[in-house]
């Protein structure tokens, strides 16, 4: 009966609505946890807020250096521990109270009280020993202790309006946190939850608006739903899979149509070895590994041939990067010889290599979900197979796949981050980091360990390229990881937008123009 | 009767606190702690470095997650008598506010897919079972089976690209419940839009639902037809088309009526795969995203929900019986 009248109605009335020419649409993945940048901290709250809400400075995507935002012009004390911000005059929130220091000052505040759900971001700033209001249109935050990222983190810090939150209720939960006040180029004007939100210009911003009317997020979960989407003209931007930007984008209707962008963030795969098993204690076995991994080939496979091969942690577009370095070439005779040198034989004779009463069988942890990650299972499975060494499969969904690296109960595992462009690894690779911190493989090495500590307290970006170039050599040898890939961003955007450009970071939206004579449907 | 059914009301309490109970349980034997989740990941990936543990500690504080685990049970029963759910983890919104959200989109979904599974099943059943074995029976037999074994995720797939895409028919639109802006539509054209955006969801809903349906009430018609009063009608000679709808049918119709009973928990259950696929933000999604997120207080909302649901259904059966068959009778006896 329903369908009927469903299809009654179908046949006699207007039920499509038209959709603005002048306004962007994009797919989004997830429907944001909240809008609030000091209590979320998930990839569609950050994408939603970085036309709404803007830092202190912030990093050029062209020349990656930095550029004053909200803050007009900084200065660093010689120790490098004092940081004064002096904020840009005459920038309002989108409400028209105007932006002050207090601003700031509170924002810092709730993100140290342990009342609001921050952890995160908590960790960043606890090396801060004060904040303060040096006259309304000045702040200036002091640290313990000289630190590179300092700046990074200063700069960065999200602000939020005090006078939207600061009503003695619980932060957390405050309204403002779901219709958030910022000074950006766009302000918000509604969210529906798990279906869109709506941005619209902000004529008073304080540099030039924009000459796009408005933005609005549609919340697509499914990728392959949101290319369809795309492909027929209800959405404008989207991000495409390898496969969508090698094989199914490249005929004149689509391309009539879109222009295609492709630009990489400091994003990296990599296999981890768990140092402490038996098996990948030994440095040359590390080799061997990575020697047995056919990378060229994988990236034809399951990358379609996009993406970059790397051989360190740091992003390939930052001088950290060594880019003399060449990667180990897939090799499987010399892995073999490796092997044997390093004493795993087969020396019982039953067709796989063992050590001292030891059968080399490990366990390759992945997270459920990633097709990257059976792929790469299967690969190493049939691969090192013909060397003689076992691959279990360890698939977890993702909460366990984070406890059980936690744990370090793991022997090899498939992992990623995004990280900021210029990253502090010592987390990473610093032996203290090994019991509790981000070191889940157990890396331990004295000179890579003076290397971190020296980079953490250089302040001369050259030189601290350099000692990160140093470590990046070590890494190299050592081989604690396999380094992946670094993919890139894969993006399509409608022709209708002008002067859309990818820079080493990304686009810079503002910049775009927009031809408003289409019509479009939804 | 009355007094059976207090009977019964009374006895689901202990039931619902012993669901509760086990589902607490293993929720919290799940590896995975949802402070710990929060300060480590950050846009959905392993955060590079580590916190230090007293912040973690702070975060477990404020989601009360530092008291034992009988406490937090108990507090949460408490809560849950004032009929407060909690806050959620992931957002901090009211977990009643999600659920009323994601509710009237399930419901109008699973009304509209139960209606039409019976009204196109259930015929198909009793037509099989007119000429057992015969072609017609065969033919829906595999017709049924054939789209029962067809994976919802691809058929969604398929339609989409085919009805939805733009390339082939663009015929329907591709996800959501309602066009952004229908609201200015007038109310008619606005059910006509969500109804037009609800037609592919429901067809993946629909298919793999009639087998079973209809086997069903091709078994329960083929019960009745070989019965003795079927066999006196038609003795008396009333036509063929009374006997099977005015004797054999209705009484086919009874084990179906009370089958309608167990439909209640399957209204608010919701589809994680079709609500995924299209976009639909309904009870399937949000349950599935809680469970990975460990977002205990939404899981525990909608455990109580689906077991309060399952009690009353199954008391909805109980009930249905007496009333659709006389010979039935609960405690009147003595």
């Amino acid at each position: 009966m329903l369908l009927a009248i469903v299809l009654g109605l179908l046949g006699g009335c207007q039920y499509r609505v038209p959709r603005d020419a002048g306004g962007l649409t994009i797919a989004l993945a997830a429907d944001p946890s909240s809008l609030n940048p000091i209590t979320s901290n998930d990839a569609a709250t950050g994408e939603v807020l970085s036309y709404v809400m803007e830092t202190l400075a912030d990093r050029d995507p062209a020349t990656l250096a930095w550029r004053p935002k909200l803050a007009e012009r900084w200065e660093v004390s010689p120790d490098h521990q004092t940081f004064t911000y002096h904020l840009r005059d005459g920038v309002r929130w989108h409400d028209g109270a105007p932006f002050t220091a207090d601003d700031v000052l509170y924002s810092y505040e709730r993100i140290m009280d342990p009342a609001v759900d921050a952890a995160v971001l908590r960790g960043y700033y606890k090396e801060i020993l004060h904040v303060e209001k040096v006259d309304e249109a000045t702040v200036r935050f002091t640290y313990r202790q000289p630190y590179f990222m300092a700046f990074e983190f200063t700069a960065g810090i999200p602000i939020v309006p005090k006078h939207a939150f600061d009503d003695g209720t619980d932060f957390n939960t405050h309204p403002a946190g779901r219709h958030p006040l910022g000074t950006g180029p766009y302000r918000f004007v509604e969210w529906v939850t798990s279906r869109r939100i709506v941005l619209e210009r902000n004529p008073s911003y304080w540099r030039a608006a924009p000459a796009i009317d408005g933005v609005v997020f549609r919340i697509v979960p499914e990728r392959t739903v949101s290319f369809q989407a795309l492909k027929k003209g209800e959405i404008d931007f989207a991000t495409l899979f390898p496969v969508q930007w090698a094989r199914q984008t490249n005929n004149p209707r689509f391309l009539d149509r879109f222009t295609k962008h492709r630009y990489y963030l400091p994003t990296e795969m990599y296999l981890g070895w768990n140092i402490r098993r038996p098996y990948f204690s030994d440095r040359r076995v590390r080799q061997a590994l990575t020697m047995l991994i056919d990378r060229e080939r994988m990236l034809a496979r399951t990358e379609f041939g996009e993406g970059r091969l790397i051989s360190g942690p740091a992003y390939p577009d930052h001088p950290s990067y060594d880019r003399s370095i060449a990667s180990w070439p897939y090799d499987p005779a010399s892995a073999a010889r490796l092997l044997d040198d390093a004493g795993w034989t087969d020396s019982d004779g039953d067709g796989w290599r063992d050590k001292d009463g030891i059968p080399f069988r490990f366990r390759f942890l992945y997270r459920a979900g990633s097709s990257r990650g059976d792929l790469l299972a299967n690969v190493l499975r049939e691969d090192l197979q013909k060397v003689g060494i076992g691959v279990d499969a360890q698939r977890l969904e993702w909460t366990t796949y984070v406890k059980t690296i936690n744990d370090r109960a793991f022997d090899a595992m498939f992992g990623g981050w995004v990280g900021p462009v210029e990253m502090d690894q010592y987390q990473l690779w610093h032996s203290s980091q090994a019991a509790k911190g981000s070191n889940h493989v157990g890396f331990a090495d004295p000179e890579a360990d003076r290397l971190l500590e020296a980079a953490r307290r250089e302040f001369e970006p050259e030189k601290r390229a350099a000692l990160y170039r140093q470590l990046h050599r070590i890494l190299h040898e050592e081989q604690p990881y396999t380094f992946l890939l670094n993919p890139p961003e894969l993006v399509a955007a409608d022709r209708r937008f002008t002067n859309v450009r990818a820079y080493t970071l990304g686009f810079e939206s503002l910049e775009w123009g927009v031809n408003r004579a289409v019509e479009l449907w939804q | 009767m009355t007094r059976y059914f207090f009977q019964r009301m009374l006895l689901m309490i202990p039931t619902l606190i012993g669901i509760t109970i086990v589902t607490f349980g293993i929720m919290k034997l799940a590896p995975g702690d949802p402070a710990e989740l929060k300060a480590q990941t950050v846009q959905g990936t392993l955060k590079g470095g580590s916190l230090p543990e007293e912040i973690i500690a702070e975060t477990r504080k404020l989601y009360g997650l530092d008291k034992p685990v009988w406490e937090q049970y108990a507090r949460w029963v408490w809560r849950l008598v004032r009929l407060d759910f909690g806050d959620s983890f992931k957002d901090h919104r009211p977990v009643l506010a999600k659920l009323k959200d994601a509710i009237p989109i399930t419901l109008c979904l699973s009304f509209a897919t139960i209606a039409i599974t019976y009204i196109i099943a259930i015929p198909l059943g009793v037509v099989a079972a007119l000429k057992p074995r015969g072609w017609l029976d065969q033919l829906i037999a595999a017709g049924l089976f054939i789209l029962y074994s067809l994976p919802a995720f691809w058929v969604a797939m398929l339609l989409l690209v085919f009805f939805a895409g733009g390339e082939y028919w663009n015929w329907f639109p591709l996800t959501g419940f309602i066009s952004d802006g229908a609201e200015r539509l007038p109310l008619l054209n606005r059910f006509a839009n969500i109804g037009w955006h609800l037609v592919l969801p429901i067809v993946c809903l629909t298919y793999g639902g009639f087998a079973f349906l209809s086997r069903f009430s091709r078994a329960s018609m083929l019960e009745v037809i070989r019965q003795d009063f079927i066999r006196t009608a038609r003795a008396k000679g009333l036509s063929e088309w009374r006997v099977l709808v005015r004797h054999a049918l209705r009484n086919a119709m009874i084990p179906l009526v009370t089958l309608m009973g167990t439909l209640l928990p399957a209204l608010l259950g919701g589809s994680v795969i079709i609500e995924q696929i299209f976009a639909i933000p309904g009870m399937g999604r949000l349950g599935f995203e809680a469970v990975l997120a460990r977002d205990y207080p939404v899981i525990m909302a909608i455990a109580v929900i689906d077991a309060v649901l399952t009690l009353l259904s199954l008391l909805l059966s109980d009930l249905l019986y007496v009333v659709v068959d006389p010979r039935i009778t609960f405690g009147s006896r003595s």
